[in-house]
């Protein structure tokens, strides 16, 4: 019997709360909670709403249960899964959280919505907000206050918005911007002159007469409370909110990248239209940027290039170039994604290739240069890592169901007969971090786990398109390269 | 395979010997018969581009990184040990100005006598009407060239002034009234071009009337690059490197689904002010006055400072709108409102002409 893929973690997010340590992870359409000690899993949303008596509520408080508890709850959910109508969305892009572990911060893929939840010591999830923004969000960030949420999208703007939604206050609405919709066209027969183009106009004028009559007027834009910060005319990819201490007072600053090799360094808000520099450098799109907290005056970034740069952002001024494959001829490279992080005293920068079991690993320099270290290998492709620094522990989700090193080929579902891999994690061996780094396991009951418990079941039985569909959603990036077209472009 | 429509083989046998028929920078050789600009007719194209798609377009990896060098020969650097990231020669000047969207060229031409010594960019995204500018600035600085060496060979100077720019800085009191009209009156039908010594107002003959005069800076000073500045303008130039910005007759764009597309909007304003130095001046004119009351609108135009400030903050810091007096005594102005030929377009089908320029603040203080 063919046995079922399960859904990989898409998002991994270690919460640090008052009371507790939690693991925020989203596989598919779902967001579960696990403790980050013991690899319960606590929570897992959304809950069924509508679901009949005989079948077992999804979500668990419980903290002191018994060993089984978990894997077998996690089963019956996904039964409960399949008897459902499906939610909106099939994938959770991104999950964040606030720094003081109250708040969660989803994004759900299809239906453009931004989340809220409120996070509890016992790991539950109470959705308070959501906000379906104009276009799908590509990346968000807090402020450091944490009590406004930015949100770059793949229009090319950043908007911001409360990340309390206030009640009181009856929504704001939208500046006149692009959304200002005209009753009657702006055209006239002083701007068109072509029989054709007349002839248009005449039907819009007649148009807008009739609408005029009717009184209708559509309402366009979001209605909650949201402020356009700044726009590029290119796909946002990510975007990082820095926050730098100064003589005086605070600045802070939104940096921006985009698809069109851009990397914009613009003041924080009010004042994110005054742009400060330029990064610029790359040559492919850039879909990852990362400031260290570590070292704020650093920012690496990586994308469709097979080399990370290392820049003084302040200046705009690129610092390092580092290569991150040994053949340069070698296939196309897409950074998934840059963590930094430390461990001990090691000030470590994690990166993830698409389509690679490996997680490269680098320790920055003084001088900013980025020295490679032994990468952590692992049984699937990396996705996701989240650091622990307190415990100098990391976790890193692997695709369980790729085959290693693809991003297209799925695994023969016989291999996935044990519980398949979602999580690992390591740690540096004890007296590894003088000469050179090397990783070990650990945690391994809290991964064994996670990892017993699945998540939300793929059939091996799934077609290939709907395959392929899978592996754009978990693997977009790619997508995001230009490719040169013959002939004349007009 | 079906050979290209007739149509398509006139235009690649026109521009073809257009362009040999215009070598850069080789006039002195033998000195031929009279240069020829070249016919706009070979060089029409649809009015609209997709400023979302990538095309295929070459850009400077940063403004560091651009050889401009080509563009002005007479502008490099003589210090060959002088060279940008690139490689490729410094200049002694940086670019100053951008017409972006320039179209044919009109503002350009224009404004090259007038300002001879600042160096200017017309920068347009579709290829055919790229090149018909760039054949025709080559053309124009092959003419001049021709002009000065047989001036200087038979020592008479030729004095005709039929060049309209010529005449209007000569005469900078009748660009005013004219600047001043198509301002103060934007709703009036400005019918000044026909009082301006402009000799023809055909379309497909304006600009293939040669020069006759010696022009100021030998059009040495201007150029034109294909480029969708939407997305690659700051590629092209540093901050605060720009002391003029012209959004002359944009695309209207006049769907809602299509606003996105303007050239001017609130995100894009900030763009133009990185690259603007504080004093500098970004000039936009439109015929269509929802386009006009648009670009005020995103420039905050009209908002008091207190329900700028109360929100988010807006461009509205970073830029003030000139008054009708200091339009008046801009002779840009009048080029960018009688020169261009979407201006003189405009003139002909008796539309109406709604200017507005902006003056780049200095940069807000950080918030405390």
């Amino acid at each position: 019997m063919a046995v079922n893929f399960q859904h990989p973690f898409q998002c991994v997010q270690y919460v640090q709360r008052p009371q507790a340590k939690l693991l925020l992870v989203s596989a598919g359409p779902r967001l579960y909670s696990y403790s980050a000690e013991t690899g319960q899993r606590l929570a897992s949303w959304p809950q069924d709403t509508g679901s009949s008596d005989q079948e077992p509520p999804e979500k668990k408080r419980k903290v002191s249960s018994s060993e089984s508890g978990p894997l077998e709850e996690g089963k019956a959910a996904e039964k409960n899964e399949k008897a459902k109508t499906a939610p909106a969305w099939s994938n959770i892009p991104i999950v964040t959280s606030t720094s003081n572990g109250e708040y969660a911060i989803a994004v759900t893929g299809e239906d453009k919505c931004i989340r809220v939840f409120q996070l509890q010591d016992d790991g539950s999830l109470n959705q308070l907000s959501e906000r379906a923004m104009p276009k799908r969000p590509s990346s968000i960030a807090l402020t450091s206050d944490e009590t406004t949420i930015l949100c770059a999208d793949k229009f090319g703007d950043v908007h911001s918005l409360p990340l309390i939604p206030t009640t009181d206050k009856p929504a704001v609405a939208p500046r006149p911007n692009r959304e200002a919709k005209l009753s009657h066209p702006a055209a006239t027969n002083l701007t068109v002159h072509t029989k054709g183009n007349l002839r248009a106009l005449e039907q819009q004028l007649l148009l807008a007469s009739k609408k005029k009559e009717d009184g209708e007027e559509r309402s366009v834009g979001p209605s909650f409370e949201h402020h356009l910060l700044l726009g590029h005319v290119s796909l946002l990819t990510d975007m990082v909110f820095v926050s730098l201490p100064s003589e005086t007072h605070k600045r802070t600053y939104i940096l921006t990248a985009d698809r069109d090799e851009h990397i914009r360094v613009s003041r924080g808000p009010p004042q994110a239209h005054v742009i400060e520099t330029y990064c610029l450098g790359h040559t492919a799109f850039i879909s990852k940027i990362c400031v260290p907290q570590y070292a704020p005056e650093y920012l690496i970034s990586g994308g469709g290039d097979n080399y990370l740069v290392v820049w003084n952002w302040a200046e705009g001024r690129a610092l390092h170039k580092v290569p991150l494959v040994e053949n340069s001829s070698a296939a196309e490279v897409v950074v998934r994604g840059i963590w930094a992080t430390t461990i001990g005293d090691l000030r470590l920068v994690l990166v993830a290739l698409d389509g690679s079991p490996k997680l490269l690993c680098f320790t920055l320099e003084a001088d900013g240069a980025l020295k490679p270290q032994t990468p952590i290998d692992l049984t699937g492709n990396v996705l996701a890592v989240t650091p622990l620094e307190e415990d100098n522990t990391i976790f890193i989700s692997v695709d369980s169901i790729r085959t290693a090193g693809s991003i297209q080929e799925w695994r023969a579902s016989s291999s996935s007969l044990t519980p398949p891999t979602l999580i690992e994690a390591f740690r540096p061996q004890q007296g590894s971090e003088g000469s050179s780094l090397a990783w070990e396991p650990a945690l391994k009951s809290a991964t064994d786990a996670i990892n017993a418990a699945g998540s939300v079941e793929v059939p091996a039985t799934t077609e290939d398109k709907r395959r392929t569909e899978l592996n754009d959603l978990l693997y977009a990036m790619s997508k995001l390269r230009k490719t040169p077209r013959g002939g004349d472009d007009e | 395979m079906t050979p290209p429509p007739a149509k398509r083989q006139k235009r690649d046998e026109y521009r073809k010997q257009a362009t040999a028929a215009n070598p850069e920078g080789s006039s002195e050789t033998g000195l031929p018969t009279r240069v020829k600009l070249p016919k706009k007719k070979f060089y029409r194209q649809r009015a609209h581009a997709n400023p979302f798609s990538d095309h295929q377009l070459q850009y400077p990896l940063s403004p560091a990184h651009m050889d401009w060098a080509s563009h002005f020969p007479a502008y490099v650097n003589p210090d060959p040990t002088q060279t940008n990231l690139a490689g490729t020669r410094k200049l002694l000047k940086d670019v100053e100005i951008v017409d972006i969207g320039c179209g044919f060229g009109g503002l350009l031409v224009g404004l090259a006598p007038l300002l001879p010594e600042t160096l200017m960019v017309g920068m347009e995204i579709r290829v055919s009407v790229l090149d018909y500018l760039t054949t025709r600035i080559q053309a124009l600085r092959a003419q001049q060239q021709q002009l000065q060496s047989n001036q200087s060979s038979t020592s008479t100077s030729n004095t005709t002034t039929t060049d309209t720019t010529q005449a209007a800085t000569e005469a900078p009191e009748a660009s005013a009234t004219a600047a001043e009209e198509a301002s103060t009156t934007p709703s009036m039908e400005t019918d000044t071009p026909t009082e301006t010594p402009t000799t023809n107002n055909d379309p497909n003959t304006d600009n293939t009337t040669d020069t006759t005069t010696i022009v100021p800076g030998g059009y040495q000073n201007i150029t034109a690059i294909r480029s969708n500045t939407m997305k690659f303008f700051p590629n092209f130039f540093a901050k605060h490197q720009l002391s003029k910005i012209f959004i002359c007759f944009p695309d209207p764009h006049f769907k809602a689904r299509k606003h996105k597309a303007r050239i001017v909007s609130e995100t894009l304003n900030a763009e133009y002010a990185y690259a603007l130095r504080p004093g500098g001046l970004l000039y936009t004119i439109t015929d269509v006055e929802e386009y006009h009351h648009w670009v005020l609108r995103h420039f905050r135009e009209g908002e008091d400072e207190e329900s700028v400030h109360g929100a988010a903050g807006s461009v509205k810091e970073l830029f003030e709108r000139l008054t009708d007096e200091e339009l008046a005594q801009d002779p840009c102005v009048r080029v960018m409102s009688e020169e261009t030929e979407e201006s003189k377009k405009v003139t002909r089908n008796k539309g109406n002409k709604y200017v507005a320029v902006f003056r780049r603040k200095e940069d807000p203080v950080w918030p405390a």
